[in-house]
């Protein structure tokens, strides 16, 4: 049976992404569920490219780049041009990679959201700044190898929880999604979209450039990120209520780490710490959902 | 308010605004792999000796397409619902699914759509080849020679049937049981075989002579007339009378008779055959007890049957052997002497031998023999040597001088079933073919271009060029299925009589499955191989280069922009795609190449 | 209407009068009371406009980019770090051809803090593209804030309007403030030449290759040159309406002075009483006062200075290694002319420190005493210390 997605698209194809990127997937999904009144703040990432280069666009719906660290604060600024306008129907959202919502772009971020800015932030998370070549964010994962964690060096700092940090500011809405389970984002992003006030969205997208992964098991890796708890799918309404979409069967995350050549320098002890450091923070986020460990 | 004079002239305004699409970089060109839509064999049509398109059947049901998926039954199987009855279905225990859950129902969904077809009086459109010149008879209207027959037909030969019977249907109408095979679905199934042009004889008995007459008036004579003598025990007692030869009282019962029999009624034998009498005489009132030489899982007959057997209440005794038969009073003794096992020959069977001084006597009522038969005929019998080719299910004389003759049905096959009878004749109606047309030396060449997949069976659609033939010949194995896209869910249980019911009656112990059960257990089939038109190739592909289109399979890759990233091929849940070496330097042209 | 208002105030009732849209800003001292008296504005009605209370400068001017890229008018304020701050978005905002207006007021930089009277924060944005333009007094403010959005509007670039600290912020001075209906008529509401239009799927902003970003950026280059013949006609329309003119520059008593000092800001009016006295004596003396800063109206200030001896600029400012900005950029104006005057730059006043009536008399008896100008600005009114940190 059909993957049940809307199906209207609107994106071009002829853009730059990398192969296999699940950047790009990400937005046809999110453009699916969003439709065709929508504009988008995007700031400095890896969209910034797969956008087109002028004088071409590979989007159906208009974009406006920004400087790396401006997304929210963009986003405001169109979100008050269009209302006074007379535009209430127009969503705006900002685009942002790990690194321009993480770092760089948190403080323009919570003060949208703190502001409760009606628009819906889109942090689309690689892991680190892929874009200009693979270097570190509070976003990349403990254990990973990225060209400012090289070597011995590699990251041992755990990876920010950014969707606990926003659910701080009581947002209306926050969720995490995959671009290995199109329907569940979809859905998000519907549901989203007649939500008025901050909504953010946490997706996961592979990048097989970045990771050192064959660009064919982009989705499968991430299908596998969610179902060893490593990325749970997951929404927060107003901030406090909690609803976990998927219990998958938790699988081990050795073959996970595995698959990824940018974990390859991990031994199983290491493996082994970070099997119980996912364990602790999915039972974290079950007790936040008042739900039982089967 | 003085009128304002024209202000001083600006430049146009050029701004970073992009307002073209990126359609104009063909991103093809990065490419080092392709990807291409290829469909594969899945390894329950490899399984079964019809050579059934199984995943497609089942796709069509699911799709509630029931005409066309009865069709496609029938272009490769005449007996849709004789083998929905009482088929062994080797195609459930090479079903995918059975790694992940349990197989698909596929004999059910058989039976249902033969159900459907019949219920509704649907009539098939199947395409035949124009007519040609050559007439073929076929001894014996079993199902081997009606198979031929209806191939044949197919292919434009006028085919006659001689058979000895009043009616036709060999061991169908007058061997096996009508609680496992009702006659109107027989008859449904040999109407709409006669509904193609082919004629049958019957109450034509088949002599030597009549034989050589044959060979005059055909080009070729297809010998499928089945085994109709009894093997003996070889012991004392065997000739007694009333000693029942249990091919001989199945036939019986099947002209309408219904004896009454009381006490315990041996069956000796572990065949189909055993099975179907043990079976009839529970249903008569008599006490069955099978007594066979080797253990229960030796026996030959089919694991379905002697499970129903079993739940019937049926006695076994393994590893005994009929050493003679004295009469008492009304009925016998029968000395059973034990055996034992000295080993298992190389398919698993346990070579036995008898227990010096151990034995055992029974009083039975009644003592039955079904140990198997054989041809009666010399003329049955496949010849050997020069100029005989055996092929995977006939043996084929081709030797000049006279007309050729084909032997087939359980004369020939390995297992002696109803689809390995179908199988039998569509190869003869495929070798004879061949034989017509290109001559003796293209049969087995021919024979091979049209197995299914890595197998030994044939499929007349490949025969015909269909679409199956576009199709790679690997079997796709279950590690090949991609897991992650289905869940667990239980295989539809098949309705039946009750046990008290059951043993009541003759009425068909197994019910008819509903439409929608029907469609629920084909939605479980992986359809391994085939494209089933899921979409995930076009959902998750990054560029956009997967287009749906009108014609097959419904979709197509734009190779001006696909950039070769694999993730179509990975995520096709059914490995219905291949992902090669890109060999066009330009990356944007090229005919994808056959298999 | 007259009225006595600080120089905050005055931009505040321009920017009202505006019918600004958008407002967006964060607080900074000496700037708090152009976001204070605006914020009653939007609370009571009389303005009807967004107010973005964002959480720094840097997305202030961010929020207005997003803002002003839809078709909106719109306005922000800052001062010393938090213009500093918005540097990206300044270079940004002109980059995109956005008719945004702020009102600057010109504060000194730390370390250390000081929030008094000091043009460096301006001025080292010089290079940004946006349209600079100083202002002496508070009619002038309100004057200009009306003006910048007309030519704003008009060129596609974004315009600061610069006031001293404290000398013009916060103090209080007769202020005639227009109607809203003469108002209306000289500032039209603002028609965009692009906007962003959820059915026109464009993309502002995006990658632009070596192969294309010169064309555009000359684009932006030439709009700036040409805003001083806008200006020009804007200042003709603004006269005619409220009869009030400035000009890029304008000349005080430069006729037959051998002697012209150049000022910008609060201390063109101390200089003009220094010059007057000048006179006075028979000294010939005049003034330049400088509005137009970026573009530099080159040609203008070539007349203005053209016939005189000696030039002294005397710069609220010191970029290191160069000295007074003003003072570079008139050299450089100069630079070629027949019959050059001779330019003495002079740094006086950072960090609010009082330029006095005696100070300029210094400069101008130091310029008038001198032969050949030194090739650095001079420091004027530097104190000894006996506490700097002494090496090994």
């Amino acid at each position: 049976m059909p993957l049940n997605v809307p199906e209207a698209d609107y994106m071009h194809s002829g853009h730059m992404a990398c192969p296999g990127c699940g950047a790009a997937i990400a937005m046809r999904f999110f453009l699916k569920g969003l439709g065709k009144e929508t504009v988008i703040v995007l700031p400095a990432c890896c969209w910034s490219i797969i956008a087109g280069a002028y004088p071409q666009m590979s989007l159906k719906v208009p974009i406006i780049h920004t400087a790396f660290e401006t997304g929210g604060a963009v986003a405001s600024g169109v979100r008050a041009a269009l209302d006074i306008r007379g535009d209430t129907d127009t969503t705006v959202v900002t685009w942002a990679g790990d690194g321009g919502t993480f770092d760089i772009g948190f403080q323009s971020l919570s003060g949208a959201v703190e502001r409760n800015e009606n628009f819906i932030y889109v942090c689309y998370d690689n892991e680190a700044y892929m874009n200009t070549g693979v270097q570190r964010s509070s976003s990349t994962p403990y254990g990973a190898w990225t060209t400012t964690t090289p070597g011995r060096s590699w990251k041992r700092m755990r990876k920010k929880n950014i969707v606990e940090a926003l659910v701080a500011h009581r947002i209306p809405y926050a969720a995490t999604a995959s671009i290995a389970f199109p329907e569940d984002m979809v859905r998000k992003v519907e549901k989203a979209k007649g939500i008025k006030g901050s909504r953010f969205l946490h997706v996961y997208t592979t990048c097989p450039t970045g990771w050192r992964i064959p660009s064919e098991i982009s989705v499968k890796i991430a299908r596998m990120a969610v179902q060893t708890n490593i990325f749970p799918l997951y929404e927060v309404e107003g901030g406090t209520h909690y609803t976990i979409n998927y219990r998958p069967k938790e699988f081990p995350v050795r073959e996970y780490f595995r698959l990824q050549g940018r974990f390859s320098h991990l031994s199983d002890d290491d493996l082994a710490e970070i099997q119980a450091m996912v364990t602790e923070d999915w039972e974290l986020l079950l007790g936040k959902a008042g739900a039982v460990r089967p | 308010m003085n009128e304002e004079k024209t202000p001083p002239a600006v430049s146009p305004l050029l701004l970073a605004r992009s307002h073209i699409t990126t359609e104009g970089n063909k991103t093809g060109s990065w490419r080092f792999l392709r990807p291409r839509y290829e469909e594969k064999t899945p390894p329950c049509s490899v399984a079964c000796p019809a050579g059934e398109d199984i995943g497609l059947i089942e796709e069509l049901t699911n799709q509630g397409m029931f005409k066309e998926a009865w069709e496609t039954i029938l272009r490769e199987n005449p007996f849709p619902g004789v083998c929905g009855s009482v088929c062994y279905h080797p195609c459930e225990a090479a079903c995918n699914r059975g790694e992940f859950d349990e197989a698909i129902a596929i004999s059910a969904i058989e039976r249902f759509l033969a159900d459907a077809a019949r219920r509704n009086d649907v009539r098939p459109s199947l395409s035949r080849s124009a007519p040609r010149r050559e007439k073929v008879a076929i001894v014996g209207g079993g199902p081997a020679g009606l198979s031929a027959a209806y191939f044949l037909t197919m292919l434009g030969y006028g085919c006659d049937v001689f058979d000895g019977m009043s009616e036709p249907g060999g061991v169908l109408r007058w061997g096996i049981p009508e609680f496992r095979l009702p006659l109107a679905i027989l008859q449904r199934d040999i109407a709409l075989i006669e509904a193609q042009g082919v004629r049958i004889q019957g109450g034509v008995q088949v002599s030597e002579a009549l034989m050589r007459d044959m060979d005059g008036d055909y080009d070729a004579v297809f010998i499928a007339c089945g085994y109709t003598r009894s093997r003996s025990l070889g012991i004392p007692g065997e000739d007694l009378d009333g000693i029942e030869d249990g091919r001989r009282f199945l036939h019986h019962i099947r002209l309408g008779n219904r004896p009454r029999l009381e006490g315990l009624q041996v069956i000796i034998g572990g065949g189909n055959t055993a099975i179907d009498v043990a079976r009839t005489v529970r249903r008569l009132g008599g006490t069955p007890l099978i007594a066979y030489r080797r253990r229960l899982q030796d026996m030959p007959a089919f694991a379905d049957e002697i499970a129903m057997a079993r739940d019937e209440g049926i006695a076994l005794k393994e590893l005994v052997a009929p050493l003679a038969i004295t009469p008492h009073g009304d009925g016998y003794i029968l000395t059973l002497g034990q055996m034992h096992m000295t080993g298992e020959d190389d398919r698993g069977r346990a070579i036995v031998a008898p227990d010096e001084g151990a034995a055992e006597e029974l009083a039975a009522a009644q003592v039955f023999t079904a140990i198997g038969e054989e041809a009666a005929q010399s003329w049955c019998i496949p010849p050997r040597g020069d100029g005989v080719v055996r092929l995977n299910a006939v043996v084929c004389d081709f030797r000049s001088g006279r007309a050729c003759r084909v032997f087939g049905g359980d004369l020939t096959t390995d297992t002696k079933s109803v689809v390995d009878a179908v199988a039998s004749g569509k190869e003869a109606a495929i070798a004879l073919d061949i034989l017509f047309r290109e001559g003796l030396d293209a049969v087995e060449p021919g024979i091979r271009e049209c197995l299914v997949g890595d197998g030994r069976f044939c499929s007349m659609e490949i025969y015909r060029g269909g679409t199956r033939c576009h199709r790679s010949s690997h079997v796709v194995p279950y590690d090949e299925i991609n897991a992650d896209y289905f869940q667990l869910s239980r295989r539809i249980s098949q309705p039946r009589l009750l046990m008290e019911e059951r043993v009541a009656t003759f009425d068909a112990v197994d019910l008819k499955i509903s439409a929608s059960m029907a469609i629920r257990e084909a939605e479980r089939c992986f359809n391994c191989g085939l494209c089933n038109q899921c979409d995930n190739c076009y959902l998750f592909c990054p560029d956009l280069s997967i287009v749906r289109d009108t014609t097959p399979p419904g979709r197509h890759i734009d190779y001006d922009y696909c950039k070769g990233c694999g993730l179509c091929v990975a995520e096709c849940p059914r490995n219905a795609m291949v992902l090669e070496e890109e060999t066009d330097e330009t990356g944007t042209g090229g005919e994808p190449g056959r298999r | 209407m007259k009225q006595v208002l600080e120089g905050s105030q005055a931009v505040a009732e321009a920017v009202r009068l505006a019918r600004v849209d958008v407002i967006s800003a964060y607080p900074i001292t000496p700037q708090t009371h152009i976001v204070e008296y605006l914020s009653d504005f939007v609370a009571d009605g009389t303005l009807r406009a967004s107010f973005l209370k964002v959480e720094s400068e840097h997305s202030a001017l961010a929020s207005l980019v997003g803002a002003a890229s839809c078709g909106v008018r719109t306005f922000t304020s800052s001062s010393s770090q938090g213009l500093a701050l918005m540097h990206e978005i300044l270079h940004w905002s002109a980059g995109a051809r956005l008719p945004i207006v702020m009102a600057e007021v010109n504060r000194a930089l730390g370390p250390g803090w000081n929030i008094w009277a000091d043009q460096l924060d301006s001025l080292a944005q010089r290079d940004t593209g946006w349209i600079q333009l100083y202002c002496e007094h508070g009619q002038e403010v309100l004057d200009t804030v009306l003006m910048a959005y007309r030519l704003a509007e008009r060129v596609s670039l974004p315009v600061m309007v610069i006031m001293d600290a404290f000398f013009l912020s916060h103090t209080y001075e007769p202020v005639d403030v227009p109607d809203q209906e003469r108002v209306d008529r000289f500032l039209p509401p603002f028609e965009p030449r692009f906007r962003l239009d959820r059915d026109d799927p464009v993309a502002f902003s995006p990658l632009v290759s070596p192969q294309y970003y010169m064309e555009i950026r000359h684009n932006a280059a030439r709009a700036m040159d040409e805003s001083v013949e806008q200006l020009a006609y804007i200042e003709e329309v603004f006269s005619e309406i409220f009869d009030r003119t400035y000009g890029p520059v304008e000349p005080f008593l430069c006729e037959d002075a051998e002697i012209i000092l150049v000022t910008s800001g609060t201390v063109t009016g101390t200089a003009r009483h220094v010059v007057r006295e000048l006179r006075a004596r028979g000294e010939r003396v005049g003034l330049l006062k400088i509005k137009l800063f970026r573009p530099f109206p080159r040609d203008v200030i070539r007349r203005a200075l053209g016939g005189t001896e000696k030039v002294a600029v005397i710069d609220r400012n010191c970029s290191f290694g160069i000295g007074g900005i003003f003072a570079q950029e008139v050299r450089a104006a100069l630079c070629g002319l027949e019959g050059c005057p001779r330019v003495y730059g002079y740094i006086a006043g950072l960090g609010g420190r009082d330029v006095t009536t005696g100070l300029l008399e210094d400069i101008y008896d130091h310029t008038k005493n001198s032969e050949v100008p030194p090739e650095v600005s001079i420091w004027m009114g530097l104190q000894e210390v006996d506490h700097a940190l002494k090496c090994p």
